[in-house]
């Protein structure tokens, strides 16, 4: 699947990185790779939602990033 | 008319000084000592007095306050060796007295530095806990990222736990939310250092199941969730979530629940209506997150699923804990928030519901259901049951249940504590009572583990009537006063028969299973004095019991076999009674 949105750090416990898709909706990104980590970098982004993952932070479906391009 | 006003007067007075002795409580600490000079000595011999203080022994006494002038009473600041000092200081015939200046304070505060920045312990009532229990022997699973040993976690008891990610022994955390978990729940606490933790006496079992970027598998979840359960964890903490149901976890869930473990989870972090899994799932107790101001948390979820609501912090104020710093690995405090932070604090207040005797996980969670602060107006459900109130949760736990503490406490309760007890129940024999009272206690425990009921005043007090009365009473003999009231109050059911005439040898009507049968059916119906009649039953079987052995003396039946048999017989026939009385109740307990 294909999201576009804004990289965000949520600050739930010590943080994680979340995309915002344009939406509204909230993806937690799994294991972010290192370009992804860059709070307002809008984006989009290749991915598949992770159903059997589940993670401390808790803000919503589980993201794994395939590819992304800034926009 | 006059002699019965005294009577009253007496008791009344009696009592009150039973019910308010103090008995082990007195021991307290104290920072400086009170010096009480008499009154009838000239100033100019007390100013001396004071100044050979405070040239001598270098101490500066002062007045308490401005009122004290009259009485004299001064006050040193000193210890336990100036105490000693100032009582050798040849100051006997000039002081009425000399004593500790006792601190008062409603419960001890831990000496942690930090631990007046932790409002999230304050808000759930934590130091009421703590005055009876802090989790000793009981094991929490910390299922989450790692566990690493701080230096504030140095004194906090660890077992072997597991790292399900790299799957090897030793399961360090690499992220810092695992730590930081632990820390709410046994934070070394205590220590001079640092912050508290909830049930800091109490263990963890680190098993590591997410990577250090914060995510695992529900394979790996659900195979810590086994591995807990089969390693004596009592309670497990699972400050994660997802989206997904998942058969395997469902089945893990369950089976620890079957093994009597309290499972918990945090309600998850999205704001939406609904838990998150496993939150959701039957068997897991389900937290949402509180602000410092105890409201809903902004992130957390409510509604569907939600069991209670604790601590969790938001922007204003976070929950600090001594964990690591994901960059370096270094130990530091650093405030966290979310659902994660949550869920330890209802597992270590489990923790601590379970060191105080409770084991069923359904009994747990309706004991911090029922003592959790009620929130009237919540029609989305962000609260659960209400806000979790550790204080009140132990002592509902602590309730029916038959500890030493608690057996020490209904002695004090009863008087049996007090030093005039011992004094004046010389005159009567008095190890044949205390076997009779410590027999009554002992039944009623027995009963307990068969049928259990909540301990309650009613039960002990038909306790001690049935089996001695207030028998220190017997002993006293008071001028102008008739001593037949005071050997009825002072007598079991069973000695009623022959108190007023003042015989030793048991009346045989009294002394058997007929007025307990009496009581019972007189009361069968009525909540609690069905429950003095139970007690009476238990004190009179223990009376009996007693008397068979050590003074077996009843009218027409005289002291040999026969009245031994028939004392035996009906101590007997008055256990199964309160047993068969006792059992329609429910376990309520």
């Amino acid at each position: 699947m294909k999201i576009s949105g804004t990289i965000e750090r949520k600050g739930m416990g010590p943080g994680t990185w979340a995309l915002v898709a344009d939406s509204g909706d909230t993806y937690e990104l799994k294991d972010a790779p290192e370009g992804l980590r860059q709070s307002g970098l809008k984006v989009s982004v290749e991915g598949e939602i992770r159903e059997d993952v589940m993670t401390f932070a808790m803000i919503g479906p589980v993201l794994q990033v395939s590819s992304f391009e800034a926009l | 008319m006059k002699k019965l006003l005294l009577i009253s007067l007496f008791i009344v007075g009696l009592a009150f000084s039973l019910f308010n002795f103090k008995g082990l409580a007195a021991q307290g600490d104290f920072e400086s000592i009170v010096l009480d000079f008499r009154e009838d000595i000239p100033v100019a011999e007390v100013q001396r007095e004071l100044n050979h203080l405070a040239q001598d022994l270098n101490l500066s006494p002062q007045l308490n306050s401005e009122f004290s002038s009259k009485d004299n009473i001064y006050i040193v600041s000193g210890d336990k060796n100036t105490l000693r000092t100032l009582k050798n200081a040849g100051l006997t015939e000039e002081t009425e007295y000399i004593e500790p200046n006792y601190l008062y304070r409603a419960f001890k505060a831990p000496n942690d530095p930090e631990y007046s920045k932790q409002w999230n312990l304050h808000n759930i009532n934590i130091e009421a806990a703590w005055e009876e229990t802090k989790g000793n022997g009981i094991t929490v699973a910390v299922i989450d990222t790692g566990v690493t040993p701080v230096p504030d976690l140095k004194q906090t008891k660890f077992v072997k736990g597991y790292d399900f990610v790299s799957d090897r022994i030793e399961a360090y955390d690499d992220n810092g939310h695992g730590t930081h978990v632990a820390g709410t729940i046994a934070q070394s606490t205590d220590n001079n250092y640092g912050v508290a933790g909830i049930a800091y006496e109490a263990k963890i079992m680190p098993l590591k199941v997410l990577s250090g970027s914060g995510g695992g598998t529900v394979a790996d979840i659900a195979e810590a969730i086994r591995y807990a359960a089969d390693n004596d964890a009592d309670v497990i903490n699972l400050s994660l979530g997802g989206a997904g149901e998942s058969k395997i976890m469902q089945e893990a869930v369950d089976y620890a629940y079957e093994k009597g473990v309290v499972v918990i989870a945090a309600a998850g972090n999205e704001n939406r209506n609904s838990a998150s899994y496993p939150a959701r799932y039957p068997h897991v107790i389900s937290v949402s997150a509180l602000d410092a101001a105890n409201n809903k948390a902004p992130y957390s979820n409510f509604g569907a699923g939600v069991d209670i609501a604790a601590p969790g912090g938001s922007e204003a104020g976070k929950i600090l804990q001594n964990t690591i710093d994901p960059e370096n690995g270094k130990a530091v405090f650093l405030g966290f928030q979310g659902t994660s932070m949550a869920a330890p604090h209802v597992a270590g207040v489990a923790a601590l519901i379970k060191a105080a005797g409770i084991k069923e996980p359904d009994e747990v969670l309706s004991i911090l259901k029922e003592s959790s602060r009620k929130v009237e107006q919540d029609p989305l459900n962000h609260y659960g049951a209400g806000q979790l109130d550790a204080g009140t949760a132990v002592k509902l736990a602590m309730q029916g249940q038959v500890s030493f503490k608690d057996f020490f406490r209904w002695l004090r309760e009863n008087g049996y504590l007090n030093p005039r007890f011992w004094i004046d129940g010389g005159t009567i024999a008095l190890l044949p009572k205390v076997a009779m009272v410590l027999g009554s206690y002992i039944l009623a425990w027995f009963l307990r583990a068969y049928f259990p009921f909540a301990w309650s005043w009613s039960l002990t007090s038909g306790l001690v009537a049935g089996s001695s009365g207030l028998f220190f009473l017997r002993g006293l003999y008071i001028f102008d006063l008739p001593q037949w009231p005071f050997r009825v109050a002072g007598s079991s059911i069973p000695e009623l028969g022959n108190a007023i005439q003042g015989t030793s040898s048991l009346n045989p009507i009294f002394a058997s299973v007929a007025i307990p049968a009496l009581l019972i059916v007189a009361f069968l119906g009525h909540k609690s004095w069905k429950w003095f009649a139970i007690g009476s039953s238990l004190g009179v079987a223990s009376c009996l019991a007693v008397n068979a052995v050590i003074a077996p003396e009843l009218w027409g039946l005289g002291d040999g076999i026969w009245a031994r048999g028939f004392l035996v017989m009906n101590a007997v026939l008055c256990f199964a009674l309160a047993q068969l009385a006792s059992q329609g109740e429910n376990k309520t307990a």
